[in-house]
């Protein structure tokens, strides 16, 4: 993490490092040449100084030999004594200073010590040197006379003789030294100033590439967060779900998507206490629930996942309460996720979504799914009525009940219903169960008569109240609903067939006979197949018209039909590609043909010309299922094979679909034959066709058995 | 919508009159009106129902009738703010009570107060409601639950 950040901010902080080093560096300079400076100062004034102390000891020792020619000496030598001890220590200070100069060391100057640095400067070493050598003889003579007992008067002649013939020269090499001394700290100034400025000039330069990548970082950081911002605020803007963060303390957080206070009915949500918004919209039960799944979902040791199924606001219906005294109910799905930092679960990203349309339609569809429960036991009545009777019931029963409600109606608070009324109503439903129990509407016929009995109870009710007849009304209630219900189904009746009659009519040769509504839905049966297989067939039937048999058998027929369809369009009939391949029409052809034999049987005949049986599959067939084992499998006759077709769970189909591949419809024609003691017989060519030919006794139940006989043209 | 329960909201209105004016109200016979033909008289006390059951609640009385009973408990006030807020605490008797006996599977609002307009009510269409007529000192009012 720290590498990262050095990387951000390399640049300005190796630009903040130069900065430093600028201005350290001019200081150190600064330091060092000003401590030269000072140092050169101290030189110079001693230099000034050494040219003073030649001219003071010329003056001295002009002085000294003055008094010794005239004799201006007092009778204790005060006045030359002291002039003498003046020129030894104006000499000795020229000697240290000198040394000074030339070695390095130590000299009192001033008010405090300074430190002297040889001169490495060749011109001042050479007026040094000059110096020296013009000061030797003179410092010889100095020595002599230092040397001298304090009692003895002093030789100053050869001292002044040196010194003021050299009283000049020294003045001017002294000068010259001055000079050069003053010469080398101007230029140390200089230098100084030029290193000064150099350096700010440097320091400001690199000051001016910080402020402008210092400014540029900022910008372009600034720019990312302004970029991150918008996107999180159209994300809040625009999204449908309401979403915010839940910190530890139940807070809402400060920023919440715009769709949620619409979904939870509150504004003003952020940073508000969670709970408290949830306690008024929520049963007590789910508050508390709630109240505690939050806090197991705050505790790290907890695993959301384990915990995600126990969230109790997964549906939660809310209610507002409209002007209009209605009452507005919404359901939310509000769902909880861990938000983690540094391994710690800081806060919960709380979503919530308005499923009001989901729920809806849920309930529609259980509702739905109900009603037509309840509308397939009746659609068997209603689909065997005559339908201009039954809506003639409907009729009937609406205005029956209409009469009914306006008796209960008009019976007064204080007169209350009479015995009379009541009379009225029974007789109203009493004709009402008989039209029912004529339609063989047996529910209808039931709630009827319990309405008669709830009827018979009031009757025998000597001292009747108004609100005895609640009862009435609720059943009365019922009575319309369930009216309501069958004329719902009546009208799915009504849209079916609406559907069917826009289907074409398929070609058949006896248009009467192929326009019977047996014929109709065994077609359209096959067409619904083929559709799911992605097939075509064309079926045509001629024969007999069903409605003219017995009951059983017609229903026996029906369903034999509708299973060998079943049969023909899943395993028979060829997709149109192959069809066409092998020559054949694309619509694959079924002729189904129900005649009377003769001799007391029933024969239906139905064919296919898809790819007939294939022994081979059967086989396959018969080992998968374990009916046989690989050898008996291959050793078995194409009779035994297509006899196992007849067989339950022999299916030459692997895989099942709601139409084939469970091995039960022939089974169920075969036992149903055999039940009927008719007979089943099989004629197929592979690849050609496939025909079934069904014996059923037309005067019940034969005494054989069913026989099977099977009838292999080609293998 | 059961007999039990239709008779719950029955006996919450049958008692509440007994309660305050002692009197009880005669119930008249009960019977079903289509969503269009209910009954609104000069003030409605409506709660909505929903949950279990989707629908309202109402409790509608004419002027009359409650000048009679705000008279019959002391109140000297008949204007029309406190007949609406009579019929209000009717129809909040209702809602209360209603709470205690069917539990949390029916949600029930606060009651709203309508006076006259029958536009305002809002009832579950294509439905049949229950009417109750009530009669209190020969003035009329009634009862309408319609529930889906």
């Amino acid at each position: 993490m720290f590498k990262l950040g050095l990387g951000k901010y390399r640049t300005i902080i190796v630009l903040i490092t130069l900065f430093l080093v600028f201005d350290v560096g001019v200081l150190a300079m600064t330091f060092l040449i000003s401590k030269q400076i000072a140092s050169d100062a101290v030189s110079l004034n001693l230099a000034g100084q050494q040219r003073t102390l030649v001219q003071q000891l010329t003056k001295t020792a002009l002085l000294l030999e003055q008094d010794a020619t005239q004799g201006i000496i007092d009778s204790s030598g005060q006045s030359s004594f002291s002039e003498l001890k003046e020129l030894i220590g104006t000499a000795d200070q020229f000697n240290s200073t000198l040394d000074a100069f030339h070695q390095g060391g130590r000299m009192v100057e001033g008010r405090g010590k300074v430190a002297l640095t040889p001169q490495d400067d060749e011109q001042a070493a050479e007026q040094f040197k000059l110096l020296e050598e013009m000061w030797v003889p003179i410092n010889v003579e100095l020595q002599k006379i230092k040397q001298l007992k304090s009692d003895t008067k002093p030789d100053l002649g050869p001292l002044l003789q040196v010194l003021v013939a050299d009283n000049l020269n020294l003045l001017t090499v002294s000068n010259m030294l001055t000079s050069r001394m003053e010469s080398l700290s101007a230029t140390k100034a200089t230098n100084l100033r030029i290193v000064q400025v150099a350096g700010i000039s440097l320091a400001l330069v690199n000051f001016g590439f910080i402020l402008y990548f210092f400014l540029r970082q900022l910008r372009t950081s600034d720019r990312a967060v302004e970029r991150a911002q918008k996107e999180t605020e159209d994300i809040l803007r625009t999204t449908q779900e309401g979403l915010f963060l839940l910190d530890t303390e139940f807070r809402v957080g400060l920023q919440t998507s715009q769709a949620l206070s619409k979904i939870l009915g509150i504004s003003d949500l952020a940073g508000r206490d969670f709970l408290a918004l949830l306690k008024p919209i929520v049963t007590p039960k789910t508050f508390e629930t709630a109240k505690e799944y939050i806090e197991l979902l705050l505790r790290h040791d907890v695993k959301e996942k384990l915990v995600a199924s126990l969230n109790p606001l997964d549906c939660i219906e809310v209610s507002a309460a409209q002007p209009n005294g209605a009452i507005e109910s919404r359901f939310l799905n509000i769902r909880f996720n861990r938000v983690f930092d540094a391994g710690k679960v800081t806060h919960l990203l709380v979503t919530a979504t308005d499923i009001t349309r989901r729920v809806r339609l849920e309930r529609e569809l259980k509702e739905s799914e109900r009603k037509v429960q309840d509308q397939m036991g009746m659609m068997v009545h209603i689909l065997q009525a005559d339908p201009s009777l039954l809506q003639e019931f409907l009729r009937n029963a609406i205005k029956g009940l209409d009469q009914i409600n306006e008796e209960l109606r008009t019976g007064t608070a204080t007169a209350g219903m009479s015995a009379k009324r009541i009379d009225m109503l029974f007789r109203i439903s009493h004709r009402l169960k008989g039209d029912a129990n004529a339609l063989k509407l047996e529910a209808i016929a039931q709630s009827l008569h319990a309405f008669e009995n709830l009827l018979d109870g009031l009757r025998a009710n000597p001292s009747l109240r108004n609100e005895d007849f609640l009862p009435v009304t609720v059943r009365v209630k019922g009575l319309y609903a369930e009216i309501h219900a069958i004329q719902d189904a009546l009208t799915r009746v009504a849209q079916v067939r609406g559907v069917v009659t826009v289907e074409p009519p398929k070609p058949a040769q006896d248009p009467a006979i192929a326009a019977l509504p047996f014929v109709h839905q065994w077609r359209n049966f096959a067409q619904e197949i083929a559709q799911r297989h992605k097939k075509a067939a064309e079926l045509s039937y001629q024969g007999l018209d069903l409605a003219t048999l017995a009951l059983p058998l017609r229903e026996a027929i029906n369903s034999i039909v509708n299973q060998f369809i079943r049969n023909a369009m899943t395993h028979g009939v060829e997709s149109p590609v192959e069809r066409k391949q092998r020559g054949k029409p694309e619509a694959g052809r079924i002729s189904v043909y129900v005649s009377d034999a003769g001799d007391g049987y029933l024969e239906l005949s139905f064919r296919d010309d898809g790819a007939g049986i294939d022994p081979e599959k059967i086989r396959e067939a018969a080992v998968r299922t374990g009916r046989l084992d690989a050898t008996a499998a291959g050793l078995a006759d194409m009779r035994k094979l297509i006899s196992m077709i007849f067989e339950p769970g022999v299916s030459t189909r692997e895989t099942v679909d709601e139409d084939a591949g469970r091995g039960v419809g022939l089974d169920t024609v075969k036992d149903m034959v055999a039940r009927m003691g008719g007979r089943v017989r099989i004629g197929t060519t592979v690849g050609e066709y496939c025909h079934f030919r069904v014996q059923l006794p037309l005067g019940g139940v034969a005494a054989n058995a069913s026989i099977m006989d099977t009838n292999q043209e080609a293998a | 919508m059961d007999e039990q329960q239709l008779r719950i909201f029955v006996d919450i209105v049958r008692q509440y009159f007994d309660r305050e004016t002692g009197r009880l109200p005669e119930i008249g016979s009960p019977h079903l009106g289509d969503a269009s033909a209910l009954p609104i008289y000069d003030f409605t006390g409506v709660i909505g129902i929903s949950g279990e059951r989707q629908g309202c609640v109402y409790v509608t009385a004419y002027r009359e009738m409650l000048r009679a009973l705000l008279l019959q408990v002391g109140e000297t006030d008949v204007a029309d703010n406190n007949l609406c807020d009579l019929v209000g605490e009717v129809a909040n008797t209702v809602s209360g009570n209603a709470r205690i006996h069917f539990g949390p599977n029916f949600m029930i609002s606060v009651p709203i107060v309508v006076k006259g307009s029958a536009q305002a009510i809002q009832v579950p269409r294509n439905i049949k409601a229950y009417i109750i007529p009530l009669r209190w000192h020969k003035h009329e009012a009634a009862l309408v639950v319609s529930l889906q």
